[in-house]
């Protein structure tokens, strides 16, 4: 039965997405075969042994069962060393079997191959950024079929582990180190289809959210779409940017920032504006007793209300406003200048976006670049 | 010789009094030192906690039934803090005191025929750390709860907005010496009361059981301790020891935490293997195979507990070499559980069994703890635990260990000495009943969790994605069905106690000391000190109509005299 199913587990590793085994996911790495053979064969000694445990149980109680008042039969044995001793032993035998299968599999999942291709990947509460050699980042993760590929990953805030269900890889994302997972995807996905990549280390409020899509192109399509995708920040025109890719990157300020004046895990963008350039609620205080007016404006400590709020993208914790925690973490090195522009022309327009979902409402919403969903 | 003694008969007419009724007013059981009343009052508190962590799974479970919020007004924060509760509730407050504190306590003594455990006032001690520890737990939810999921990782606990973290970490912390009281008084217990004839493989299992998780208990416990303060430390003062922000290590964390907290699996689970060790043997009527084996698989069992830590964190960025070791050393644990599985098998095998509700319960621990055992193998393995680590299989892991066994076995066990602790008779037939319905929702809500967590569905996940749902809704339906079965249960037992007929003092035909006196036992168990044999040896018992209850034949143990057991 193990090795049936594992010869089909391993045919199937040619057809994903569809058929998936009994029990698990279609395997759709190079590595996943592996796994599903030897969590198959461990099926197997686990339904035997259930069996024949389930089998000798209800046999005995069916068998020796007796009623009040029935005498006592006294024949049974106390001990019996051989009988112990096998069953202390056989079991062991099993699982050293278990132990190095599992080990041989485990040496080749946790060594790169020295020419993978390397994903940088940044986690933060709650969301993923990868970044690809050519400096072009994106939300859901591309890659290039047929190669190995390494993700270099790091934490920006809490713990947050990187699961690929169909790959059969996880590794947690630490912070303050760096920690690496290595795939190969033979199979190309269906174009608009991707993997489940989770996050499955409790990171707080949206850890159920943190989920993505691994999309695998063939090297060709892989090349043109890193092309366009280092590209398309620069290819809106100025007057444009802040309706066309604000709303993308707002995606990722989302789960914590409202439009609409809704208390999330970080203050509204509601009104922003007119704070930050002596209007109203220019008057607030931050944590430490200062007001935006008395800190923004020429001479003081940022010149200009861009100066401030570029300064909160990426160093966030320096002026908290009031009643928030520091919970943002930096984006440094994740949104570049014009995406930053991009995200401050849209605070200065909010009528301009869908006070719900932050959709652009100055035109139909042009066709995402691929990695923008 | 047996350790039931027909030379010592029963009178209930020259002992009129007994632990419930021998003072009355709150003041005498506040205050008391008898080992019986504080067990009872642990099993109390025990089981109020129980309903209360019992409360927060089905909420979340209920919250489970559709992706996104369900239960109006239960968002993602509130969710995290449902699951956070539900397990520190049932791990500090319920299954680690459940079976020592209330079983034990109560047991113990009786079975070692002494008047009370060697220190009677720190036992009650043990009682009171533990409600103030219920306190502080109770505490932090009026102060804004806590969101850290039980195991409080690093740097998020460190760091989580929620106002209750500090309260919940001291009312461990406080819970934690009241475990380790536990301990070293069972441990001097055991070692210095023992009556004369009772040498260590003597003992009755169940005592075997206690002693090893005592051990655990007093050397294991001091750590979780010390972590939970250095993370109050690290809260309050900003000192760095496991945020890396400020130059410390989460993963040292974990290091620390499991290693409490995987010999904690076992203080858990080993009183519930002793507990089973008597209810087969008992309600089999049939001497225990292999007494020496499964003795010292529980001290096997003790030893491994606290090799295995690493196991918890293969994917942690632990190095390949230490999680090779600790796959390697984490196997080791199947051997003694093997052992005694089979050896529990076995001794059903040409037994007198009779099919009593604890025996039912006893049936029910076989079955779960051989599938939660088994699928311990995927998670022990290296390559099938990365894909399977965090995901539901997990989940569904240890609930067939730590509820499908540990607490069933406490609740067989429950059934077991109730007539003993209350003098009253249950409903068997509800009692068999309620075991049923529990054991089917169980299977229902859990075992199709390792089918989810097959599939990938992570753990601790308020919002899934909508190929789970059919899964989660089958898995809400069996906890509302295990749920019915908790309330049979309480019902049965409940009622007994005004309307259950007066129990005899050996129901079940048990052979061990605590079947010699009466149920319910006098304030002092015992007038003289009893001498002690073989408590598995049940030749000379029989069932007596008029008594309901097993009564010593002489001459029955006549004969059973001329042919001893060896």
């Amino acid at each position: 039965m193990s090795t049936h199913l594992a010869i089909s587990a391993a045919s199937l590793a040619a057809d994903a997405p569809s058929g998936a085994t009994a029990w698990l996911p279609p395997p759709s790495s190079t590595i996943a075969p592996g796994v599903d053979m030897v969590f198959n064969g461990i099926n197997a000694v686990c339904y035997f042994f259930f069996a024949l445990i389930m089998v000798l149980m209800v046999y005995f109680v069916v068998k020796y069962r007796v009623r009040k008042g029935q005498a006592f039969r006294s024949d049974a044995p106390l001990h019996h060393l051989p009988l112990e001793t096998t069953w202390a032993v056989v079991p062991l035998l099993i699982v050293v079997v278990m132990f190095y299968v599992g080990f041989r599999d485990y040496l080749n999942m946790s060594t790169p191959p020295k020419n993978a291709y390397v994903v940088k990947v940044t986690a933060v509460k709650w969301g993923w950024s990868f970044q690809y050699p050519t400096g072009a980042t994106s939300d859901d993760l591309y890659v290039p079929a047929g190669r190995p590929v390494q993700l270099t990953m790091r934490s920006s805030d809490v713990l947050h582990s990187c699961y690929i269900p169909d790959f059969r890889v996880k590794k947690d994302l630490v912070p303050g180190r760096y920690s690496h997972l290595w795939f190969q995807a033979d199979q190309p996905t269906p174009s608009g289809w991707g993997h489940n990549l989770f996050c499955t280390e409790y990171c707080g409020t949206g850890h159920s959210n943190m989920n993505r899509k691994v999309h695998v192109l063939p090297e060709a399509e892989f090349d043109a779409w890193l092309v366009e995708q280092g590209q398309w920040l620069d290819k809106i025109p100025d007057e444009e940017l802040y309706f066309r890719a604000g709303p993308k990157i707002f995606a990722r300020c989302q789960q914590c920032h409202s439009l609409d004046g809704t208390k999330g895990i970080g203050p509204s963008w509601k009104g922003i504006w007119a704070r930050v350039n002596g209007g109203e609620g220019s008057g607030e205080k931050f944590a430490d007793g200062t007001t935006y007016a008395g800190i923004i404006g020429p001479g003081k400590k940022y010149a200009t209300p861009e100066d401030y709020l570029r300064n909160s993208i990426l160093n966030p914790g320096s002026e908290l406003v009031g009643g928030y925690g520091n919970a943002m973490p930096s984006f440094k090195g994740q949104l570049n200048d014009r995406a930053i522009d991009a995200v401050i022309g849209m605070m200065q327009h909010l009528d301009d976006f869908d006070p719900k979902t932050g959709a652009s409402l100055k035109e139909a919403p042009p066709a995402a670049p691929l990695s923008m969903k | 010789m047996t350790t039931i003694d027909a030379s010592r008969p029963i009178d209930l007419a020259a002992r009129p009094d007994n632990y419930l009724t021998h003072s009355r007013g709150f003041l005498s059981w506040a205050l008391t030192l008898d080992h019986k009343r504080i067990g009872v009052m642990y099993l109390v508190a025990v089981l109020a906690s129980f309903l209360l962590g019992g409360i927060f799974a089905l909420l979340l479970r209920t919250e489970l039934l559709t992706p996104g919020q369900t239960i109006p007004g239960v968002t993602a924060d509130v969710y995290n803090q449902f699951f956070t509760l539900h397990g520190a509730i049932m791990v500090f407050l319920v299954i680690i005191p459940s079976i020592p504190g209330a079983l034990g306590n109560f047991v113990l003594p009786i079975m070692l025929g002494a008047k009370d455990v060697a220190f009677p006032r720190l036992n009650l001690g043990s009682f009171y750390l533990w409600i103030a520890g219920a306190i502080f737990t109770l505490l932090s939810l009026a102060m804004g709860g806590f969101d850290t999921g039980w195991t409080f990782y690093t740097p998020y606990s460190t760091t989580t907005s929620t106002g209750g973290v500090i309260p919940v970490l001291f009312g461990v912390f406080i819970l934690g010496f009241s475990s380790i009281f536990t301990g070293m008084n069972f441990i001097v217990t055991v070692h210095k009361l023992r009556p004369p004839g009772m040498t260590w493989f003597r003992m009755p299992l169940f005592l075997w059981a206690i002693y090893a998780t005592a051990i655990i208990q007093v050397l294991a416990t001091p750590v979780l301790a010390i972590t939970l303060m250095l993370i109050v430390v690290e809260r309050l003062v900003n000192i760095g020891i496991f945020d890396p922000s400020m130059g410390g290590d989460p993963v040292l964390y974990q290091h620390f935490f499991w290693f409490y907290s995987h010999p904690a699996v076992y203080i858990m689970i080993l009183p519930a293997m002793g507990i089973i060790s008597e209810l087969i043997s008992v309600h089999a009527h049939r001497h225990i195979f292999g007494y020496r084996f499964i003795a010292l698989s529980s001290i096997a069992i003790a030893i491994f507990s606290f090799l295995v830590w690493g196991h918890h964190m293969f994917t942690s960025g632990q190095s390949p070499l230490m999680n090779t070791l600790f796959s390697l050393i984490s196997f080791s644990v199947a051997i003694p559980s093997a052992v005694k599985v089979f050896n529990w098998l076995t001794t059903l095998y040409k037994g007198n069994i009779s099919l009593t509700t604890p025996m039912w319960y006893a049936l029910s621990f076989l079955v779960l703890f051989t599938i939660g055992g088994l699928t311990g193998l995927h998670l022990a393995t290296l390559n099938t635990d990365v894909h399977l680590h965090d995901t539901y299989f997990v989940v569904a892991h240890f609930h067939y260990v730590m509820m499908g066994s540990a607490l069933i076995g406490m609740i067989g066990g429950m059934h077991h000495w109730w007539p003993k602790m209350t003098g009253r008779m249950y409903s068997e037939k509800l009692g068999t009943a309620a075991c049923f319905v529990i054991f089917i929702g169980f299977n229902v809500t859990f075992f199709t969790q390792f089918y989810l967590g097959s599939q990938g569905m992570p753990r601790r996940y308020y919002d899934y994605l909508p190929e789970y749902q059919v899964y989660h809704v089958i898995s809400t339906i069996g906890s509302y069905v295990m749920a019915l079965g908790f309330v049979m249960t309480a019902y049965c037992l409940i009622s007994s106690l005004f309307s259950g007929r007066k129990a005899p003092a050996n129901p079940w035909g048990g052979g061990s000391l605590e079947w010699q006196c009466t149920s319910p036992p006098p304030h002092d168990n015992f007038a003289t000190q009893p001498s002690v044999g073989d408590c598995y040896d049940f030749r000379s018992l029989r069932w007596d109509e008029k008594e309901q209850g097993y009564v010593v034949d002489p001459a029955l143990a006549a004969e059973a005299a001329k042919h001893p057991l060896h």
